[in-house]
């Protein structure tokens, strides 16, 4: 297995922290070192909010790291935050109901798409105006996943994360998605009994983020 | 009082939650402290858990108070300690000098964030000179510089038998980083690993009176001849040098033939190792060393990775040369063949920086 480095990153209040961790706790389970730090500069009260996790199957280095494996970015601002840890073989998931893939236009490139760098003043933002921005990323894969869209229609807000969690497991393989429930209800254990739709939520959207991206792949 | 751990289990928490734990687990009655990013946690876990086990908690109105109060419990003959941070750590320095000068077992827990003033809560490597030698004296502390959550438990619950038993005061160097990431480690209850209660005794008290079976004491911070303070500190010292050789711990991996030795302590160590294990899958021989305690400095051991290191050393931290200054002190008068640094003050270093510093 290889040494998984995660960046994730969203706005406060969408749950990046909750993900983060409970893709920790659930590798930390499944008997893998694991390692995580939230970024807790005063960004915690507004702001980008912005979680490392490692896991590995050796011991764990330092905390942080230069480049990541796998970047999640919720937000457009979160992916301009997590610029700096893009690598040649970065792979990038990201919520395309927030975030537009990027598209470069001009004359002398033509029209492109993710695997050029491109110069700030190629990158057309296509959809400035109604707030959303292009990934500007070098990264070499590119995975969108409209996680707040298919939680809105089909689950519930709240479960935004999970979705993205879900596609994170299935993207990386790291643990068993089962696992990562067996977290969840570890974390969540009372709230979880109080409310059993909350639980049912959660775990639904694990499958969906999971179960959309086995699909993606499997094109 | 009621052991707080008594099962060997593994488990994931914070670094601040760890502290809290081993604190409960080595036998600490009282935790006197005032809050501080990032360190509140050590008192959140404690205040909460304290109950559960028959210890206590105050938070005094600042860290002069946290710390003197700690010195009163601690003459009492109560295993108290504190936690602190940044300039937490600065207001901690009188409380500190004093237990230096009377010989009081103080434990404080500091978790360095970004400084001077105060610069960011999150991290740093900044605050070596003030755990080592913050005071107006001569830096007579114990202090373990951590690099893991399993050594944030293994070194708080030495932290109090070692600060008891020798009776210096004791720090224990953690960060922000450490203060706040999750990762897995083994708590235990110490007595199964050999360390039996922390001998905690009445400093003063009616057993000292006269009569009272022990031997009179007579403790003093204040001297008003110049001579008779030199004398007491001569012994002090001179106890000090002799605990050294039983204190000083360090962590060296390497062999005779290498092209440089990477030196770090505390988490940045644990970047050095990842590069320098790296480095060697390359098929580069690079050594590392890595102090664990910075008092007493482990002068002679990393002289001698110096020399298995062909006199070539490259010297990293999150700070501008304050354990890099340590190091040079304890190698001077050695030839060397180059003496690298990577100070990055505040901010974090990850394994890629120290591999391209070795390559550069």
């Amino acid at each position: 297995m290889r040494h998984w480095k995660v960046v994730a990153a969203g706005e406060g209040g969408q749950g990046v922290q909750a993900m983060a961790e409970t893709l920790a706790l659930a590798a930390y389970r499944a008997g893998l070192n694991a390692l995580y730090i939230p970024n807790f500069g005063i960004e915690q009260r507004g702001g980008v909010s912005l979680a490392l996790v490692q896991v590995s199957e050796r011991a764990i280095g330092a905390p942080k790291f230069r480049t990541a494996s796998l970047v999640v970015a919720l937000s457009p601002r979160s992916l301009e935050r997590t610029a700096g840890y893009l690598g040649p073989e970065t792979v990038i998931l990201y919520d395309s109901s927030l975030v537009d893939a990027p598209r470069i236009s001009d004359r002398v490139v033509g029209l492109q798409s993710y695997d050029t760098i491109a110069p700030e003043a190629f990158a057309e933002r296509i959809s400035y105006h109604d707030q959303r921005m292009p990934v500007r990323a070098a990264g070499r894969g590119m995975v969108a996943l409209p996680a707040s869209d298919l939680a809105r229609q089909r689950l519930h807000p709240r479960v935004f994360n999970m979705i993205i969690l879900g596609a994170v497991v299935s993207l990386t393989g790291v643990v068993e998605l089962g696992a990562v429930k067996g977290a969840l209800e570890e974390k969540l254990n009372r709230r979880f009994r109080q409310d059993p739709q909350l639980k049912e939520h959660n775990f639904q959207a694990l499958e969906l983020g999971y179960a959309r991206i086995k699909e993606t792949m499997a094109v | 009082m009621e052991k707080a751990v008594r099962k060997e289990r593994r488990v994931f928490m914070t670094g601040n939650e760890v502290v809290a734990w081993a604190a409960l687990a080595a036998g600490a009655v009282h935790m006197f402290g005032y809050p501080i990013t990032p360190q509140n946690e050590i008192m959140h876990y404690w205040r909460r858990l304290a109950p559960e086990y028959g210890r206590g908690f105050l938070q005094t109105e600042d860290e002069l108070s946290a710390g003197f109060t700690a010195i009163g419990a601690i003459i009492a003959g109560k295993a108290a300690f504190s936690a602190t941070a940044g300039p937490g750590t600065i207001l901690f320095q009188e409380p500190l000098s004093m237990a230096e000068m009377m010989r009081l077992p103080l434990v404080l827990v500091v978790q360095q964030r970004g400084g001077p003033s105060t610069a960011t809560v999150i991290y740093s490597q900044q605050e070596v000179t003030l755990a080592c030698f913050g005071g107006n004296g001569e830096g007579m502390r114990l202090v373990y510089s951590t690099a893991s959550h399993q050594e944030l438990y293994d070194y708080t619950i030495k932290a109090f038998h070692h600060a008891w038993s020798y009776r210096f005061p004791t720090l224990v160097l953690g960060d922000g980083y450490q203060a706040k990431m999750r990762e897995a480690l083994i708590i235990y209850d110490p007595a199964e690993r050999g360390w039996e209660a922390i001998p905690a005794e009445p400093i003063l008290g009616p057993e000292r009176i006269q009569g009272g079976g022990r031997p009179l004491l007579h403790l003093r911070n204040a001297f008003s001849v110049e001579e008779e303070l030199a004398e007491v500190l001569r012994e002090h010292l001179d106890d000090f040098a002799r605990a050294a050789p039983e204190l000083v711990e360090y962590e060296f991996t390497g062999e005779p033939g290498a092209e440089i030795l990477v030196a770090a302590h505390g988490i940045v160590g644990r970047a050095a190792r990842a590069a320098v294990e790296e480095l060697r899958a390359e098929g580069r021989p690079v050594n590392f060393f890595r102090a664990i305690t910075l008092r007493p400095f482990p002068e002679e051991a990393l002289l001698e990775a110096l020399r298995i290191s062909g006199g070539a050393m490259l010297v990293v931290e999150s700070a501008v040369g304050q354990f890099g200054r340590m190091a040079r002190l304890a190698v001077a008068g050695e030839p060397l063949r180059s003496f690298k640094t990577l100070y990055r003050p505040g901010v974090g270093i990850a394994a890629e920086e120290i591999k391209e510093a070795v390559l550069a």
